[in-house]
C-alpha cells in the first residue's frame, strides 16, 4: 500500500519534470542549435518566407510542376501523362486516357456505318448479279473423266480456314452489328447470353483459324505467284462480263487476288490484331487494344465482304464447289476455266491424277 | 431529380486513400479491382497535387455507348450502373473510359475477362435494393438507404464531394472564392461538358 503510492508520487514528479525539460526545449530551439552546431547547420535554419518565395526549387528535367512553392499543376496538360498512383496496375497512374474516346468516335461511327453498309450492299449486289447472270454452267458436256484438283491436304485446310472463318465472321458480326439487329429482336438476356457463346467461340476458334490460315499460305502459295496473264485477267475481270472467260493456269487472277489481297494481307492484319486483343494477360495498354481493335474490325468487314465474292463463285460456277469438297474436276470444267493447268496436267507438268476414270473415288474394299 | 456528380478538390486531397479503403470495405470488392483509387501529380515536387478517381457517371457515358449488349443504364439521378447478367467481359467499355472505371476481375489468355465491376455511386444494380444478390454483384446500395456514397462520406478533408451536382458545386464555388485558387473542376469538362469549369467565373469576380 505505502510502496503503491511512493510509487505513483515519483512517477508523476519524474513526468513533471519531463514536461519543464521539453517545454524548456521547444522555447529556444534556435539558440541551442547555433551554440552546440557548427556554422552549415545554423545556415539551414528556417528562412524568412519571403525570402524562400524568391528562389523556389529548380524543376527537374521534363517536370510538369509549376515553377513556385505550391502552384497546382496545369490540369489540361499533365491529365494524360502518367503520374503516381499507390494502387497497383497497368495505367492506374494515368488521370486521363484521351484515346478512348477516338476509338468510340471511329468504332461507331465509320467503322459500324460504313462497314454495315458494306456488308449489306455486296450480298445484295451479287444476288442481282445472280439473277440477271444466273450460274456459270459448263458450256460442253462433261467428259466423265476425272483430275484431282485439291488433294486431301489442300482440302481439309480449305475447310478448316472456312468453317473457323464462317463462325468467327458470325460471332464477329453479333459483337459489332448485333445490338442493332439482333437485340431489339431477341431481347437483352437472349442476345447477351448468345454473344458471351459467340465470344467464347471467336476467342478459341480464332487461334485455329490463324493457325490453318498460315498452314494454307504454305500449302497454296506456290500455284498463287501472279504473272503477266494474271492481271490482264483481272483487267477484264476474267471474261465474267463478256462471257468469255478467258485462260489461267490452276488459280486465274481473281483466285491470286484473293490469296494474296486475303489470305495473306487481311489474313495478318486480323491475326496480329486478333492476338493483341487476345491476352488481355499480356498487360496490353488501352491505346494499342482499342487501335487493335479497329484494325481488327476494319479488316475483318474487309475479309467479310471479299469472301462472299469467293463464296459466290465457289456457288455459282458449276462444279467448283464440288471440286473443293471431292478434289475432283471435270476435264471439261478444267479445259473450260483453267485451261492453261488443263494443259499442264495432261503434258503432266503439273499434278492432277489424270488416270482416275468414271469410278473417281474407288469404294471401299474395291480393289 | 438530383443529378449525382463526384468532384475531387485538388486543394483538399492529402492522398491518405481513406477513400479507396471505405469503398473496398464497404463494397468487398473483388480481389484486384478497386473501384476508386488515387493519382499523384507531380508526386514529390512542389505543388504535388493528388485526385481521387473513379466513375464519373458521365452524361454521354462512353462505356454505355460502346457496350455490344447495352449492359448499362442510367438511373433517374443521372448514376451509370450495369447489369453483370448481361456482361460478356469484351472490355470495350476499358478501352472507352477516360476515367479507368471500369474493371475486369480477371485477365486471363483467349480474352477470359470475368464481369466487368466499376463504382456503382453506392447505388447498388439492377436487383432488388439491398438484397443479398445485389450485394455479391454490385456492392451496397447505400443511395437506397438514403445515404450518400461512402468514399466521400469518409474523405478526412471532405476533398470528395459526392451528391447532388448543384448542391455540391455551390459547396465548392464558395471553397474556391474563399480560398482564391483551384478553380478548375477536375474531370466535369470530361464526364459533364456544358459545366465543366463552374467555379472559374466566382473566383474572377
Amino acid at each position: 500500500m505505502k510502496l503503491a503510492t511512493w510509487g505513483s508520487r515519483t512517477g508523476a514528479a519524474l513526468l513533471f519534470a519531463l514536461g519543464v525539460a521539453m517545454s524548456a526545449s521547444a522555447q529556444a530551439p534556435a539558440k541551442a542549435d547555433a551554440t552546440k552546431a557548427a556554422p552549415p547547420a545554423a545556415a539551414a535554419a528556417p528562412a524568412p518566407a519571403a525570402e524562400a518565395a524568391k528562389a523556389p526549387p529548380a524543376l527537374a528535367p521534363n517536370s510538369t510542376a509549376n515553377i513556385g512553392w505550391n502552384k497546382p499543376p496545369e490540369w489540361s496538360k499533365v491529365e494524360t501523362l502518367p503520374q503516381y498512383a499507390s494502387v497497383p496496375g497497368r495505367e492506374t497512374n494515368v488521370l486521363v486516357e484521351d484515346h478512348g474516346h477516338k476509338w468510340r468516335e471511329l468504332r461507331n461511327g465509320p467503322v459500324t456505318s460504313y462497314g454495315g453498309y458494306l456488308l449489306l450492299i455486296v450480298p445484295v449486289l451479287l444476288i442481282l448479279f445472280y439473277f440477271i447472270k444466273g450460274p456459270f454452267k459448263l458450256h460442253g458436256a462433261p467428259t466423265g473423266k476425272l483430275i484431282e484438283r485439291f488433294n486431301s491436304l489442300e482440302r481439309m485446310t480449305h475447310w478448316t480456314v472456312a468453317i473457323s472463318f464462317l463462325v468467327l465472321a458470325v460471332s464477329g458480326i453479333f459483337i459489332l452489328f448485333g445490338k442493332y439487329f439482333l437485340l431489339p429482336v431477341i431481347g437483352a438476356s437472349a442476345f447477351s447470353a448468345l454473344t458471351v457463346f459467340g465470344k467464347t467461340l471467336h476467342n478459341f476458334v480464332g487461334p485455329l483459324f490463324m493457325f490453318s490460315l498460315v498452314a494454307m499460305f504454305f500449302i497454296y502459295v506456290k500455284d498463287n505467284f501472279m504473272g503477266g496473264s494474271d492481271f490482264a485477267w483481272l483487267a477484264r475481270m476474267g471474261g465474267i462480263l463478256s462471257g468469255k472467260e478467258m485462260p489461267s493456269g490452276r488459280f486465274n487472277g481473281g483466285e491470286k487476288a484473293w490469296f494474296w489481297l486475303g489470305t495473306v494481307v487481311l489474313g495478318t492484319v486480323v491475326c496480329v490484331s486478333g492476338l493483341i486483343l487476345l491476352f488481355p494477360n499480356w498487360n496490353t495498354g488501352r491505346e494499342l487494344m482499342a487501335s487493335a481493335n479497329i484494325w481488327h474490325a476494319v479488316g475483318a468487314v474487309l475479309f467479310m465482304a471479299l469472301s462472299l465474292g469467293h463464296i459466290y463463285m465457289g456457288l455459282a460456277t458449276e462444279g467448283a464447289y464440288k471440286g473443293m469438297r471431292e478434289g475432283y474436276v471435270d476435264e471439261t470444267w478444267a479445259q473450260e476455266h483453267h485451261s492453261e493447268w488443263y494443259a499442264d496436267v495432261k503434258s503432266g507438268k503439273a499434278a492432277g491424277d489424270k488416270d482416275k476414270g468414271m469410278a473417281a473415288q474407288p469404294a471401299a474394299g474395291d480393289d | 431529380m438530383a443529378r449525382m456528380k463526384f468532384i475531387c478538390d485538388a486543394e483538399r486531397c492529402i492522398e491518405c486513400n481513406g477513400c479507396v479503403t471505405a469503398c473496398k470495405s464497404e463494397h468487398e470488392v473483388p480481389w484486384g479491382v478497386n473501384r476508386r483509387r488515387l493519382v499523384t501529380v507531380n508526386d514529390g515536387l512542389p505543388g504535388e497535387r493528388s485526385i481521387s478517381v473513379a466513375c464519373m457517371h458521365c452524361t454521354d457515358a462512353p462505356c454505355m455507348a460502346v457496350c455490344p449488349v447495352d449492359c448499362f443504364y442510367k438511373t433517374e439521378e443521372g448514376v451509370v450502373l450495369h447489369d453483370k447478367d448481361l456482361c460478356i467481359g469484351c472490355g470495350y467499355c476499358f478501352y472507352a473510359c477516360p476515367f479507368g472505371a471500369p474493371q475486369f476481375p480477371q485477365a486471363g489468355a483467349f480474352g477470359l475477362r470475368g464481369k466487368m465491376d466499376k463504382c456503382t455511386f453506392c447505388a447498388g444494380g439492377p436487383e432488388a435494393n439491398n438484397t443479398e444478390v445485389e450485394f455479391k454483384k454490385y456492392g451496397r446500395n447505400r443511395l437506397a438507404e438514403g445515404k450518400l456514397p461512402a468514399c466521400a462520406e469518409m474523405c478526412s478533408t471532405k476533398a470528395l464531394l459526392a451528391g447532388d451536382g448543384n448542391v455540391i458545386a455551390t459547396i465548392y464555388k464558395q471553397r474556391v472564392a474563399t480560398r482564391k485558387k483551384g478553380p478548375e473542376v477536375w474531370g466535369w469538362k470530361m464526364a459533364y461538358k456544358e459545366d465543366g469549369n463552374i467555379a472559374a467565373a466566382e473566383v474572377k469576380s
